[in-house]
This record gives structure tokens, sequence and C-alpha cells, in this order.
């Protein structure tokens, strides 16, 4: 086992082995305990860094892969297999730096039985590691459900209002999303005779062997509509507002951040590639839901005026952005959609963060009850700023890159240029909620009810503990807005690789205008077609 | 060269920065250090517009690639970008000093510095880049600072929700810029400048009057052109440098300088509707500005018609007249904004004219740079604003004459309502306390005023300027100097402004602290100031549709989806149960029977008795 392998794996350990050990009462103390989970919360975040920039994009395919094949599961061809691509990387970096956020979050929090609290959320970031870090596809559906049900568990304890019926709408909603997506998956693992049960052997045995479009369009409905309940694609998203506003903030953050992705992830990375004519069959419902998601909940989120139901709101809108880009079905959406999962990811669970550290100010979510903060604590006025101009997608923040690529994406093709432009109206709503949010809560006078609650318990600002997983959310988030190319290079590369192979799409995507390039002294920057580039691409530093 | 560039560029951004992380505690260090960094600025500014001899100089790098789009990160720097660099540089320079003397007993300096040096960042962004996905980054950006800055006095209802407004509206107009570029990108194959330029003049079918309305959007938000037009007076609510700074001499013009980057992808329908358009907000804001009580509400209306007199020269398809006209309006506009934050300075914030009054005679140097300000806004012979705005009129004249009749008529506005202004504020008898007890400003702040005036009276001859600054100007000013009717434009533009001035001596010689207009003609004092009733037509909007509508769909979603669907199909399953539940009755021959029952099923299933 080399290095990489070693932190690819531990980053799935460590977690695990904490929680584990907090869970068997290792130290009596709470203060062993928060130790133990930082260093547990900071491997996988370090490690996660690290292969992220250690990866090697001349490799075709996976980097760092671990494959472990006598699991005794080779009947139903399933091997114990991770490895990174250029998809998951990005994403698998950023699981670590919202899980680092999320334990910090937890940490400082002093809630109730801590050390529960901890090993469960720790379990939950180990499921979260393996979930991007698996090639394998029932490892890739088993560490998703390994992330989830501490999520239950910790709401139903933890939450807030209702928590136990949203707990359960929750678990109701998710496990039938889940068992959607894991008949398609099994039905993909049935249908297809390959070697195992990863893409690159399933993405080869269709190709040689073919598949009837109707069972394509089936398997691509269930993994859509379970991967759609699960990343609360319009009108299955109610979920997710009233959960977050009741999970204990770590869990949203992590929910909300992370786990969401996992059906995005999985419309990227296995189900749109492998069954390209399936998922053009189903872009135009597709489109129109992720519009449902973006003006309906877009407009539902303008009604809000308690702070975390309008974060929860506005990550499902957001979602929306992403889920166009899938249904786009061309590498410069499906890459503009992972560059918008990453930094969607940093920031949602920095609004989550954000708004807990308000409400610990406050006393109150209620944002028609705040006001003139700002005067009290700049430096927490500053970082929401900074996540709500994110989170509207201001350039400079990663955000930004993601939406521009997704209009962009929806421009190539004539016919969606009505969904372009009503989908770019989300520009304006978001911009609407996101500053009222910020008015509301910083600017202003201090609202009465705020005056009597300060008088008890008097406002301070952010303490250096509170500072350090907001701030290391902001430094991501400004990473990929200022060097985009970072993560452009990754996520490239492997787009490139699942989306323009299948003839297909490559055919759509390559339907440029046939615009002169007289006069030019490179070669047509821009305008060149998939196939070219890829030719150029070695050229290039 | 894009060694200097990239300096130019970060320079603030570093300022900024460390002026967030390590001064923000120490207003003064932050204060010199972004006066420091404009200072530096100018400096690599000039070796950048005098080093490469008047050639243009572009370069680039990739910034991003994903499948068939590559982004680059460039600097293209032309004649434009020149005179506007020269501009932002020099005239940010003199705001930054002024904002020293101005801001002097500020409580937050640091975060007000570092925003100006973010504004500078952004700004410089636009004048730099290269091509247009890059110009609506810092586009969005200097929205941002413009943002952070409305909302210095954030603890005002106003402050607050002025900067909120400026945003937004601008925002609406982003998402038509965005769809443009999308557009551009897809239709032409690139958003390079330069390429752009070369694909629409080899090929001129590919531009469409469509495409650059929509681009046009970004410039109509920024620039704060009808109809979204509202955010700029409600701005004033910032610190008065920045007005001038932002909301006057450089951040509302990079509209008029997107346009004149991209001015090969307009058709000639969309030039003339451009040039009505202009004209139309030349005269509206004029009006507009005429009834203004507010000092600043006053210069933001004019500022408003001046950006209208621009974008009229543009949509006369004389693009060099407009940055020409930029740039002597940033002199004094710039001029009169600081002027009147040295008036609102030494009156502790007062800001209605009414409330002034006999100033000249306390606050002398203040009143002549003022004075100068207005007299070269008015066209006033051989002053600045004279050689730029007779040009535009004059070109007007000779071939739009709807336009120039728009346009003339803003012109006697102009020169109305800037002496009215003048003459209240600083003629006549001191009318409040605060104007009795007023004193000339500072040096640091009185400085800034001369060279703003001393720019004011000889910028507008052209031939002072370097050609690296000028040249892009010079074939349109070629082109209207042949122009005929010289003389005869000369007559009417010294008419525009004599009868202005004489009209406002007449009305305004002797005021109280109520509008003489109000009493001598209601009617259209009350027209006036409704300012055709924009604003309120959009808060309606707001409160009577967008808000509405929000909290209908959010009812909606609480009814249909998450009640009918979620709970209904919850409902259904706890109807089965409760079927189910009716089996455990918890009497064991119940239990017994149904045993018997399934025994008996199976037994007759086992033979056949279904029939297999």
């Amino acid at each position: 086992m080399n290095f990489d392998q070693f932190l690819l794996l531990g980053a799935i350990l460590v977690p695990a082995l904490g929680a584990l050990s907090l869970l068997c009462g290792m130290g009596r103390s709470d203060d062993f305990a928060k130790k133990l989970s930082c260093f547990a919360f900071g491997f996988p975040c370090l490690a996660g860094i690290a292969l992220f920039l250690r990866f090697d994009d001349s490799i075709h395919g996976y980097n760092f892969t671990v494959l472990y094949s006598r699991m005794g599961l080779q009947e139903l061809k399933i091997n114990f297999h991770l490895g990174l691509n250029g998809v998951s990387s990005p994403l698998f970096a950023m699981a670590g730096l919202v899980g680092f956020g999320a334990g910090l979050a937890a940490i400082g929090s002093g809630v109730e039985r801590i050390r529960l609290y901890l090993a469960l959320l720790l379990f939950m970031q180990s499921g979260l590691m393996g979930l991007f870090a698996s090639v394998d596809l029932f490892f890739y559906y088993l560490f998703h459900e390994f992330a989830l049900i501490p999520t239950f568990v910790m709401i139903g304890i933890w939450g807030g209002r209702d928590r136990r019926s949203i707990a359960l709408e929750i678990t109701v909603y998710l496990t039938l999303g889940a068992l959607v997506s894991l008949g398609g998956l099994i039905a993909l693992n049935v249908m297809v005779d390959a070697k195992s049960f990863d893409f690159p052997s399933l993405s080869q045995a269709i190709s040689e062997m073919g598949m009837g479009e109707s069972t394509q369009f089936k398997i691509f409905g269930m993994l859509l509509f379970g991967f759609g309940v699960l990343v609360a694609l319009f009108p299955f998203h109610t979920w997710a507002p009233r959960g977050y506003e009741a999970a204990p903030t770590s869990v949203s953050m992590l929910h909300a951040g992370v786990l969401k992705k996992f059906g995005l992830y999985g419309l990227v990375q296995i189900a749109a590639p492998l069954l390209p004519e399936a998922a053009l069959a189903w872009s135009p419902y597709l489109l129109w839901l992720a519009l449902g998601n973006v003006l309906f909940v877009g407009f539902v989120t303008l009604a809000q005026t308690n702070l975390k139901s309008m974060v929860g709101n506005g990550s499902v809108m957001h979602m929306g952005y992403c889920f166009l880009g899938v249904g786009v079905c061309s590498s410069l959406g499906a890459g503009a959609a992972v560059m918008l999962m990453a930094a969607h990811g940093l920031s949602v669970s920095l609004m989550f963060l954000l708004s807990q550290y308000v409400y610990r100010r406050s006393g109150t979510l209620e944002m028609t009850q705040m006001g003139g903060l700002a005067s009290q604590t700049p430096v927490l006025a500053c970082f929401f700023i900074a996540a709500s101009l994110a989170t509207i997608g201001l350039p400079g923040f990663g955000n930004f890159w993601g939406e521009f690529g997704i209009f962009l994406s929806l421009g190539e093709n004539s016919d969606h240029q009505l969904i372009l432009g009503l989908a770019a109206l989300g520009i304006i709503i978001s911009a609407i909620f996101g500053l009222r949010a910020v008015a509301r809560i910083f600017y202003g006078k201090q609202s009465d009810e705020l005056s009597e609650y300060a008088k008890d318990s008097p406002i301070v600002d952010l303490s250096v503990t509170e500072m350090i997983p907001a701030g290391v959310l902001v430094s991501a988030l400004l990473f990929l807005g200022l060097w985009p190319k970072g993560i452009s290079e990754r996520v490239n590369h492997e787009i490139h690789l699942r989306y323009d192979s299948s003839s297909s799409l490559s055919g759509r995507t390559s339907q440029l205008p046939p615009c002169c390039l007289a006069g030019k002294d490179q070669e047509g920057k821009g305008s060149v077609s998939p196939e070219d580039r890829t030719t150029l691409e070695p050229k290039k530093d | 060269m894009e060694i200097l560039a990239f300096s130019i560029l970060l320079l603030p951004l570093l300022s900024s920065l460390v002026t967030l992380f390590f001064l923000r505690k120490h207003g003064n260090v932050a204060a010199l250090l972004s006066v420091a960094t404009a200072g530096g600025i100018l400096v690599f500014a000039s070796y950048l517009i005098f080093s490469n001899g008047g050639e243009d100089f572009a370069w680039d790098a990739n910034w991003l690639t994903l499948s068939n789009w590559e982004l680059r990160f460039g600097f293209l720097i032309d004649g434009p970008a020149r005179l506007l660099l020269f501009v932002v540089a020099f005239v940010g320079l003199l705001i930054h000093i002024f904002s020293l003397g101005y801001m002097d007993d500020d409580t937050a300096k640091s975060r007000y510095f570092g925003g100006l040096s973010i504004f500078m960042f952004s700004m410089l962004g636009i004048t730099l880049a290269d091509n247009l996905i890059m110009i609506f980054v810092f586009w969005e950006l200097v929205g941002f600072s413009s943002y952070l800055l409305i909302s210095h006095y954030f603890t005002t209802e106003e402050a607050a929700n002025a900067s909120k407004k400026a945003f937004i509206v601008n925002r609406i107009g982003d998402f038509g810029f965005l769809i443009g570029i999308v557009l551009t990108y897809w239709i032409f194959g690139t958003v390079n400048l330069k390429e752009l330029s070369d694909l629409a003049s080899f090929d001129p079918s590919l531009t469409s009057t469509a495409l650059c309305l929509a681009l046009a959007c970004g410039f109509i938000g920024k620039s704060a052109q009808f109809p979204l037009h509202v955010w700029l007076p409600d701005a004033m609510a910032g610190p008065t440098p920045v007005s001038a700074l932002i909301h006057a001499a450089t951040m509302v013009a990079a509209g008029i300088y997107l346009l004149v980057r991209i001015d090969f992808l307009f058709t000639d329908q969309a030039l003339s509707l451009l040039g009505l358009a202009g004209s139309g907000m030349g005269l509206y804001a004029g009006f507009c500005a005429f009834v203004q009580r507010d000092i600043k509400k006053i210069l933001a209306y004019s500022t408003l018609s001046q950006l209208g007199y621009m974008t009229a020269a543009f949509g006369l398809g004389m693009p060099g007249i407009a940055m020409f006209h930029l740039m002597t309006h940033a002199f004094f506009k710039a001029l009169m904004f600081l002027g009147s934050g040295s008036v609102i300075h030494a009156c502790h914030h007062e800001q209605d004219i009414f409330n002034y009054g006999g100033l000249r005679k306390k606050m002398p140097i203040t009143a002549l740079t003022f004075l100068i300000g207005v007299l070269a806004i008015s066209g006033v012979n051989f002053l600045s604003g004279y050689f730029s705005k007779d040009a535009i009129l004059l070109g007007a004249y000779n071939s739009n004459m709807p336009v120039f009749v728009l346009l003339y008529a803003g012109a006697i506005l102009t020169a109305l309502y800037m002496f009215r202004l003048y003459f209240i504020t600083f003629e006549g008898e001191a009318r409040s306390k605060y104007a009795k007890q007023a004193h000339e400003s500072a040096s640091l702040m009185t400085a800034p005023l001369i060279i703003l005036a001393l720019l004011s009276v000889i910028g507008g001859y052209h031939g002072l300027y370097p050609f690296s600054l000028i040249g892009s100007s010079l074939s349109d000013l070629e082109l209207v100097a042949k122009m005929p009717n010289h003389l005869w434009m000369i007559v009417l533009g010294t008419f525009a402004w004599v009868s202005g001035c004489i009209a406002a001596k007449l009305l305004y010689s002797k005021v109280d602290q109520s509008d003489p207009l109000e009493t001598k003609a209601p009617a259209f004092y009350r027209l006036c100031s409704s300012k055709l009733y924009f604003d309120e037509v959009y808060a309606l909007y707001v409160k009577r549709v967008q808000d509405p509508w929000a909290r209908f769909l959010e009812v909606l979603e609480l009814l249909f989806v998450s009640g009918l669907m979620v709970r209904g199909s919850a409902g259904l399953a706890a109807l089965f149960a409760l079927l189910a539940k009716t089996f455990y009755v918890g009497r064991i021959h119940a239990y017994a029977f149904w045993f018997i029952l399934g025994t008996l099923g199976f037994l007759a299933y086992a033979s056949g008795l279904f029939g297999n």
C-alpha cells in the first residue's frame, strides 16, 4: 500500500474508528472526546486536500485505486474497490472540508450527550468519504446508507421543533428515494452482463453488447427519480427545508452540503454517461422539473422569514441549477454541475453554520425580529455577507463558475433558450432573498425583541473557535472562485472520458454554429469541437 | 507589460485584504495604505499608458477549461481602455485624498477605505478586461463594492434599503447581460473582444439587434438608464466621496465604456434606439433634478442626465465623443460631488440646499471651484463641458433632429438646475444654524477641488492630451469638427446656458426655506417631484405582486406538495395499517380461526384447487 492509498483508506477509516472508540467509551472525559474527534475530522479533510493536489490528470480513469476482491461477493460481481477520478476528487475534498467544518461546529456546540453526538457525526463523515471514494456501485450505495442513518437518529434526538415527525418524514422520504435508486442500480447490475459492478466495466459491457432503448429508459427513470428524491428535485423537495430547519447544525451542514450531492453525483458520474440515450429522452422532463426548483422554490424562498428555512429553501433552489446542468446532457453542463456541486456544498454548509452563529446571538431565527447586528458583530456580518454573496453567485466565489457554465450549456442548444431565460431569472431571485436576509439581520436598527434578549445575554462577536470552521469554508470558496482552473482541470478531463466518448452525445456538443474563424491568430478558441479538443489538450501546459 | 497590468489589478486587492485581516482596528493606517495604493495605481497606470507608445497591447492566459468552453484571463489595452484607466486612476486618487479629510471623524474608516480599494480593483478589472465573461466578473464585483460602500452607514434604514436596491436593480440588468454573453458565445464561438470585432467585421450578418440589446441591458443597469435608473438617486445614502467616485465619475460610466468596447456588435436599429433613449433620459433626469432639495440628489439626477448625453453620443455613432464626454464629465461631476461633500462636511451632514445659503463668503474655495463645475457642466463657452457636450449637440443637429431637440432642451434645463443649486447654496443669506457656523474645509479636501477645477476648465482642449490617451477619440472629434453649422451651434449653446442662468437668477436669488416654484407653478412642481412614479410603481409591484405571489406559492407548496402528496401518501399507508390492525384483536380463538383458514387456503392451493 502506498501513501496515497493509505490516505484514501484513512479518510474513511479514521472517522469510523474514532466513532467506535468514542462509543466504546475510550477515555471518560468529554475533553478527550473532543480532541479525538478533532483529529478524526481533520484527517479526512487533510487527506481530501492532499489527494486533490496529488491527483494525476495523465492517468486515465481512477487514481489511487484500492481493490480487494475476495469479499465473498464475487457471485454478485461486487468488489471492494476504491479510487478517485476527476469528478469524485473535488467532491471528496469538499466532503472532507465540510466535514471538518461541521465537526468543529459540533465540538463547539456544547450539546448534551456530546460523545454520542460526535460519534454519530463521525460515522456520517466516514460514510460520506467512502461514498465519493467508491468505484464499486454497491459500496457507493452502502456508504450512502451508512451516512444517512445517523442523520435520522440525530434529528430525532437533537433536533429542534417537531423533531419526531420531521425525522419520520425524512426517513420515509429518503428511504423511499434510496430504495428506488437501489432498484435502478440492481437493475443495472442484472441487466448488464459486466465483469464487475463498477462504471468502467458496466460502460464497456454496454458498449459491447448494447442495451434495449426501453430498458435504458426504465432504468434511467428509476435512477432519476430515486436520486431526484434524495437531492430534493421538485416536487419531491419539501422534506429538505423542513428537515434542515429542524436538524442540528452540523447535520444540516453535512446533509445539505455533502450527502445530498449523492444523487447528483450518481447522475453525473454513472447514470447519464452510462445511459446517454435514456438521459436524452428524459432530458426535457428533467429540465422542466429543475426549473420548478429554480423558480417555484425560488419564490417560496422569497416568502421565508425564518433564517434556517430560507437557507434550506435556497439550497434546494440552487440544486435546480445542478439538475439543469445534468439535464442538458452535454459534457459542459455536467462539468459545470460538478463545479457547482463542490462550491454549493461549501457555501450551503457555511450558511447553516453562520445561521447557527446568528441564532446563538439573537436567540431567534425569525429575521424580522433581528436587525442592526453588524454594529456588535462586524466579523460575523463580514462572514455572513461573504456567504450570502457566494450563494447568490457573485464572481470571486466558486458558485459563480458552476452557475455560469450551466447557463452557457443551456445556451448551446437553441431548444433550451426559453429554459435559459427562465433559469437566469434565478440570479435575480436569489439576490433578492440573499440581500434581504443581510439587511434584515445586520443592517438597520436593532429590533425591540433583540434588545430585550441582549439584556440577558450580551451580544459578542465571533470567537476564534467559531471563526476557524467558517474561515476554512470561505477560503475554499474563494480558491474555487479565483482559481477555477484548479478544479476545472480535474473535472474536464474526466467529463471528456465519460461524455464525449459516447457517440450520441458528442454529436450534440459539437453542434456549433458554422462560424468563420478567419483572421484569428489562434485556432478557434472556444469553438473547437470536443474531438479536436482532446487532441489539442496535450499541447497545452 | 502584463506584469504591469497585473500589479495595477492586484495592488488594490492586496491592500483591501491587508486591511481586512490586519487593519480592522487601525483606521488611520488603513486610510493611508489605501491612499498610497491609489497613488501606486496612478504611477503604474501612467507607465502602462505611455510605455507602449500608444500601441494596443493584448495578453491572455487560460483561466478555466470545461469541455468546449475555454475561458481566458486577459488584458486588452487599447484607446478607450487607456482613457478610462487614466480617469479611474487619476480621479480615484484625488477622491481617496479627499476622503482622508471627509472621513476624518468616521468610526469605521478601515471598512470604508478597504471598500474603496475593492472598488478600485473591480473597476480596473473592467477597464483592462479583454473578454465579455471577464468583464461580467468584474461588472458584478463593482456592483458588490458599490453595495458595500452604499451601506456604509448601515444603521440607517435608508442606507440598508438603498444598498439592497442598487444591487438588485443591477442584477436585473445583469440578467440580460448574462444572456447576451451566453448567446454571443454560441453565435460567435468566442467572447474575446478582439476576435469578436474581427468576426463582426468579417461577417456582419452575425450581429443582431436582439443580441446587442441583451448585452446593453448590462449597461442600462450599471449606468442607471431608463427603466433601471431608480437605484442611483437612492445610492446617495452612501458617503459623499463614494458618490463622487462610484456613482458619478467611474462606475456608472463603465456602462458607456462597455458599449464603446462592443460597438461593432450594434446594428443601426439598436443605435437609434439608444440615441433616443439616451436623449430622453437627458431631459427626464433634468426635470427630476430641477425640483430636488437634497444637494446630492440634484447631482445624482444630473449624472443620470449626463449619462444620457453619453448614450446619445454613442447612439449617434460617435463612441469617441461619448468617451470624451465621459472624461470631462468625470472631472466636473467629481468636482461638484466633492464640493457638495465639502459643504455637507462643513454643515454637519445637512443636505437640504434650502438650509444652506450664503456659503460663498464662508467657504470661498469650495464656492469658487463649485461655480467652475457648474459653468463647465452648463457648457459655458471654452470650458471643458462646452467642448464635449456641444460636440454631441452638433452631431445630433446634423444627423438626428429629434435627438437634438431633446438634448438641447436638456441643456437649457441643465444650466437652470445647476445655477439654481449654486444660487441657493452659495448666495443669499444663511438659512440655518449650521450654515451660519460653516467654515472652509481643510486643505486635504480643497486641494483635490482645485485640481479638478483646473481640469474642468482646460479639460476640453484635446490638444493638451498625449496621443496615447485621446487617440481613440480623435477620429470622432475630427468628424465633428468638419461638420457644418458650427457658428449656429455656438449661438444656440450660448443661448442655452445664458437663458438657464438668468432664469435661475430670477427665480432663486431670494429664497426662504421653501422652493418658490412650489407656489408659482404647483402642478409642474408636483409633476417633476413625482419623477413619473417609477419608484412607486416598482414598490407596488414588489408589495402587491411579487411578495403575495411568493406567499401564494408557499401556501400552494404546503397544501399540495407537502400536504396532499406527502401527507396523503402517508395517510394511505396509515389506512392500510388500520386495516391490517383489525386482524390483531388479541383473542386466542380469533387467531386460531385465522390460522385454520390460512392452513386450509394453503392446502387448497397445494392441491391445485385454484387451478395451476
